[in-house]
């Protein structure tokens, strides 16, 4: 098992490498011009004799390579410069927003799991009822709705008309209900109907057979049998289903005033804030591959297999 | 060092005791107040500068100057020389006596950064700042100019940190240690996305603040402001009218007793510049019917919800030295029409009208993610269509459309005047540079060099006639070349939960008089 | 996999299948079918309630938001529409390239898919508009670029997979050029499989498409886009509530239909490229 998580661990870096030379290429080759941008930012008039001074003091006229590699060189050192904005260094700010947005996130990955493992296996045991007509339809409609819909018409039922909750802010868990949950609605979805039809599936697997025949009883059956083996795709789609909480924490702060990392993000980009759009691109890219990491490694726990029969790709 | 600083500050203020419900005011704005640099800009946020660092002298409403930290100046005959005493007893919150090495220390640092303030003409025309006596502070200017003491007045750069809280040697210009101002508030909490606080300054000199604490959440979007204020999140929502979304102020506004509000009055002008270097607005006619037919008082019954006044002029005739007794080109279809058939510009099948095979369509240009300005332009560009001209929209990020502005590159454009202390003097000093949208947009104006030369004549006349005399020739010609639509004057509101009272309009948009707030049961003591 | 209720499911599926080709309908030919012009404002008219004339209404500027819907049909989804064809068209050509000719042209490539996968999506296209600016095109472009590195990776799964089969071993041993082989007997192997995969991320691009307009990044004025119309709209729901209604509901109805309809493509299909997704 150490080994399987070192291997994948080892993975990370060149991976990381990689998408920093992408950010570096891409926001180099976008029609902007940062040094504009950083006089604009800076409220310095912008005259060709201060956009040349900009250029040269942000190494925009060196050759590309040893722009990419002063930066590299930096970064690794945690220094990813200043905000052309707020003239503060980045790193230190984005990791300041950055728990939210993981409280955010992570809380909407505890609901979905927490409703939707009792939503899925309910459905399961009744196959064909109401309870799984109503699992279903809840699964279907959860998808298809925007999680920026849900958030304001959570807000305006819950705390305009039935004041409940409160509308914005965070430090409790009442503040945390209404984002999660918008943000969390999808991945329950998903998951409520991925576990159904895994109950299911594994349900009608031999081994399942076998224990009845054995005499256990049903209860026994489906907790040992059915159900950890139907968690082994579930735990799957919440590897990919982490970088969907991210992004909806991302667009849903914003209603909810909530004190996290996008609303930054956002404003960098109407801003043109280079600086800050790379940091925040691998910031958040480390913690994708580290939640898929963790994934991996349930998975692993689950499904002994996969670990013999590794695919490092 | 900065950082230490105001973590010891938190840490002292999280040992003391937490105020009784009632002595704390809560309000919303859409960033933290950043560290409160007096003489830095964003991401300092002014109405927090002003609350905390005071000025030499104030403005007032009505466009006067009122003693502030000065109690009295002279002006030398020549104009060149201001001296000020100082007022005495005033202390920074650190304990720092306010006198005149203080003041001195802080111009020396302001001037030190000269290119960062180049866009205020007072930066430019100070010569000297020195020191007359313990509490006697001289400025001594390159040539006279008119605006000093409003300038002075503004909520950055001229404005006063304690001297023990400069940065390396005495500068401010790359960070401070921490915000100390002589202020009615102190900060003394950031915590970063969620809120900042102030505590009330207990040496200040003037009138203490009734609550004990102001809080300050951030709340980026003007719907989720609107819902805080309703639901007692926050207690207060005063400034621009983008505050919060007009629909809600008035829906608020009629809630009382719980809520209550007020518009303020006139501060701004929205305007849309035209471009008179520019096809086909560098045709006088064009302009004019432009100005003509657009029928403002429904799109500001309708979209502006009434709220904001309409507009005729550049600049409110309330505004010092403005009311040049002109005619409005009032809104008359016909009019326009008129105007354009005149011109040459004859319809086509399609309704549309061209000269010679070139199409009459300008371009309008606004912030995308204004809804404001969006739904102003969308009906403007209905109203042009009705006379002819085709609006072309393009709506894109604030950068895009600044450096549109700054090299000229539009039809029409979004641009607001900077309110008082600022207009006219600021306002129209500023038309003389080239990245100004009003200098683009007058470039193609024969009579431009004039009305810079008006312009630098206005700034250093001496003689109050003189000055209003040369403003209203200048803003005469102005109106008559209709490179302006003025839309609506901008106003601020307020809304304020019945347990606050005393809430009042300050004289400039960006200064809360949060010190005259108060609950409001001490009104109702017997 | 799952036998369950196939009539009743089939069923559903056919009418999402007819609500899907009505949205399609009014993606490709959405001005034809709005009652009103979408651009046409009318101040007098402003807020007006569902009525006659304007069978939902109209908005704070007095048009009609039927007709915005509509067009707005076609801002939205075909947006996505053209997000698919060019995620299609990359994923094919470089999944297939990789797939086909493999050694290291195939293990570069899916290194280059690796490095776009390491960043969530959402991150991603985020990323883009920051470096190509907002509007419309660019917020298409960090879709496409955010999404074909799956697509890349799928296509080239099957083609291995297809590339065992004997018929196509057959082709190539009697010689046949790659690019015939590749044309004439993988791809349609391919192609329904992914159709499948297609129709059902078209309401998850559809959801991106609008919760990036939603923050500002997207659609300029005064085209109709439906996220769009939700946030103009969030300022008028004191008084008007049903505005932020009617165009959640066209979101959520389009992503419900082309998510059925992908269910119903997909369970036709070899079910062992579904875990692959893990939808």
């Amino acid at each position: 098992m150490l080994r399987f998580v070192l291997a994948r661990l080892a993975l990370v870096p060149p991976m990381l490498l990689g998408v920093s030379l992408l950010v570096f290429v891409v926001l180099r080759l976008g029609p902007g011009d940062p040094a504009l941008d950083y006089l604009r930012l800076s409220q310095v008039p912008p005259t060709d004799a201060a956009l040349a001074d900009a250029r040269a003091m942000l190494g925009l006229d060196r050759p590309f390579a040893v722009q990419y590699l002063d930066w590299l060189w930096r970064a690794l050192q945690g220094d990813f410069g200043l905000s052309y904005a707020t003239r503060r260094p980045v790193l230190p700010d984005l990791l300041g927003y950055l728990p939210a947005t993981l409280e955010l996130a992570g809380t909407a990955l505890v609901v979905s799991l927490a409703l939707s493992l009792p939503l899925g296996a309910w459905a399961a045991g009744h196959r064909g009822g109401w309870q799984d007509r109503l699992v279903r339809g809840i699964a279907v409609l959860g998808v298809s709705l925007p999680n920026f819909w849900v958030a304001f018409l959570l807000v305006v039922t819950f705390s305009v008309t039935l004041g409940w909750l409160p509308p914005m802010g965070s430090g409790t868990i009442a503040h945390l209900v209404m984002p999660a949950l918008a943000i969390g609605l999808m991945s329950l979805s998903v998951n409520a109907r991925l576990l159904r039809a895994s109950m299911l599936e594994a349900g009608a697997g031999r081994h399942v057979l076998y224990a009845r025949l054995r005499g256990l009883s049903e209860r026994a059956v489906t907790r040992r049998h059915v159900f950890r083996n139907a968690l082994v795709p579930v735990v799957t789609a919440i590897g990919m289903h982490a970088g969907e909480l991210l992004g909806g924490a991302l667009v849903v702060e914003t209603i909810f005033s909530w004190p996290g990392i996008g609303r930054y993000a956002v404003s960098a980009i109407f801003d043109r804030d280079y600086p800050v759009i790379q940091c925040f691109t691998l910031v958040m890219t480390v913690v994708f591959v580290l939640c898929n990491l963790a994934v991996d490694i349930a998975y692993a726990w689950l499904d002994p297999r996969i670990r013999l029969g590794d695919d490092a790709a | 060092m900065s950082k230490l600083a105001s973590l010891a500050v938190a840490v002292v203020m999280a040992c003391a005791v937490a105020p009784a419900a009632g002595q704390q005011l809560t309000y919303s704005w859409p960033t933290n107040v950043g560290p409160l640099n007096p003489h830095l800009y964003a991401p300092n946020q002014m109405f927090a500068q002003a609350s905390v660092y005071e000025p030499l002298v104030r403005y007032r409403a009505d466009g006067t100057i009122e003693p502030w930290l000065a109690t009295a100046w002279t002006v030398s005959p020549d104009g060149r020389t201001y001296d000020f005493i100082l007022r005495p007893g005033v202390t920074f919150s650190d304990g720092t006596p306010f006198d005149a090495a203080a003041v001195k220390a802080n111009f020396d640092a302001i001037l030190a950064n000269r290119a960062r303030h180049e866009w205020l003409d007072l930066t430019r025309q100070i010569d000297r700042a020195e020191i007359a006596g313990p509490l006697a502070f001289r400025l001594v200017l390159k040539a006279p100019h008119d605006p000093t003491l409003r300038e002075l007045a503004l909520p950055r750069p001229f404005r006063f940190l304690s001297p023990a809280a400069m940065g390396e040697g005495g500068t401010t210009a790359s960070g401070i240690k921490a915000p100390v101002g002589t202020g009615p508030w102190r900060l003394v909490e950031t915590r970063l996305g969620i809120s900042d606080t102030f505590a009330a300054n207990p040496t200040y000199w003037g009138g203490k603040p009734a609550f004990a604490r102001l809080v300050v959440k951030v709340i980026p979007d003007p719907n989720t402001r609107a819902i805080a204020l309703q639901t007692g999140e926050i207690d207060l929502v005063y400034g621009a009218a983008g505050q919060i979304p007009s629909e809600a102020f008035l829906r608020l506004r009629d809630q009382a007793p719980a809520v209550s509000g007020a518009v303020s009055a006139p501060l701004a002008t929205r305007v849309l510049a035209l471009n008179s270097a520019r096809a086909p607005t560098d045709d006088r006619a064009v302009r004019l019917a432009i100005n003509r037919a657009v029928d403002k008082d429904t799109l500001v019954r309708t979209v502006l919800d009434g709220l904001e006044p309409r507009a005729d002029f550049l600049f409110a005739p309330s505004v010092p030295d403005a009311d040049a007794g002109l005619t409005p080109h009032g809104f008359d279809r016909a009019a326009a029409n008129r105007l354009l058939d005149e011109a040459g510009w004859a319809r086509g099948t399609d309704g549309m009208r061209a000269k010679g095979g070139r199409p009459l369509a300008v371009e309008l240009d606004f912030v995308g993610t204004n809804a404001q300005q969006k739904a102003i332009a969308e009906v403007i560009q209905a109203d042009l269509a009705r006379i002819g001209i085709a609006v072309r929209l393009v709506g894109e990020e604030e950068s895009a459309i600044l450096a549109r502005q700054k090299d000229g590159r539009f039809g029409l454009i979004f641009g607001e005047t900077w309110g008082p202390p600022y207009d006219p003097a600021s306002f129209l000093s500023a038309m003389r540079a080239p990245s100004h949208a009003d200098y683009q947009a007058q470039r193609g104006l024969p009579e431009k060099p004039e009305i810079d030369a008006t312009i630098t004549a206005i700034l250093a006349a001496a003689d109050p006639a003189e000055r209003k005399r040369l403003t209203a020739g200048l803003l005469t010609a102005l109106h008559e070349s209709a490179v302006y639509l003025p839309i609506s004057h901008a106003v601020a509101i307020e809304v304020h939960r019945s347990a606050i009272a005393g809430v009042g309009f300050g004289a400039t948009l960006n200064e809360i008089p949060f010190a005259a707030m108060r609950p409001a049961s001490d009104r109702a003591d017997r | 996999m799952i036998a369950a209720s196939s009539a009743n499911r089939s069923g559903s599926v056919a009418v999402a299948g007819a609500l899907a080709a009505g949205f399609v309908l009014l993606a490709l030919a959405g001005p034809l079918l709005a009652p009103h012009d979408p651009l046409a404002v009318d101040l007098a008219r402003r807020f007006e309630a569902p009525n006659l004339v304007h069978l939902l209404g109209t908005d704070h500027l007095g048009r009609d938001i039927l007709s915005r819907l509509i067009v707005g049909a076609r801002t939205t989804l075909g947006s996505v529409l053209v997000v698919l064809a060019l995620v299609l068209g990359l994923g094919l050509s470089v999944g297939g390239l990789a797939g086909m000719v493999g050694g290291r042209l195939d293990a570069g490539l899916m290194r280059l898919c690796d490095v776009f996968l390491t960043v969530p999506t959402f991150v991603l296209a985020l990323f883009m508009i920051g470096a190509l600016g907002t509007g419309l095109v660019n917020v298409v472009m960090a879709i496409v670029l955010s999404h074909w590195a799956w697509y890349a990776r799928i296509v080239r799964g099957l083609v291995l997979e297809l590339k065992t089969r004997d018929y196509v071993l057959a082709a190539r041993i009697a010689g046949a050029p790659p690019l015939a082989i590749f044309v004439e007997h993988v791809l349609p192997g391919v192609v329904p499989p992914l159709a499948a995969l297609a129709t059902l991320d078209i309401g998850h691009m559809a959801l991106h498409v609008a919760g990036l307009s939603f923050l500002g990044l997207g659609v300029q004025p005064p085209t109709p886009e439906w996220g769009v119309m939700i946030n103009d709209a969030r300022a008028f729901f004191w008084t008007r509530p049903l505005l932020v209604v009617w165009p959640g509901l066209a979101i959520a109805l389009a992503v419900l239909a082309f998510n059925r309809l992908g269910d119903g493509l997909r369970d036709r299909l070899d079910p062992t490229l579904i875990a692959e997704r893990g939808l």
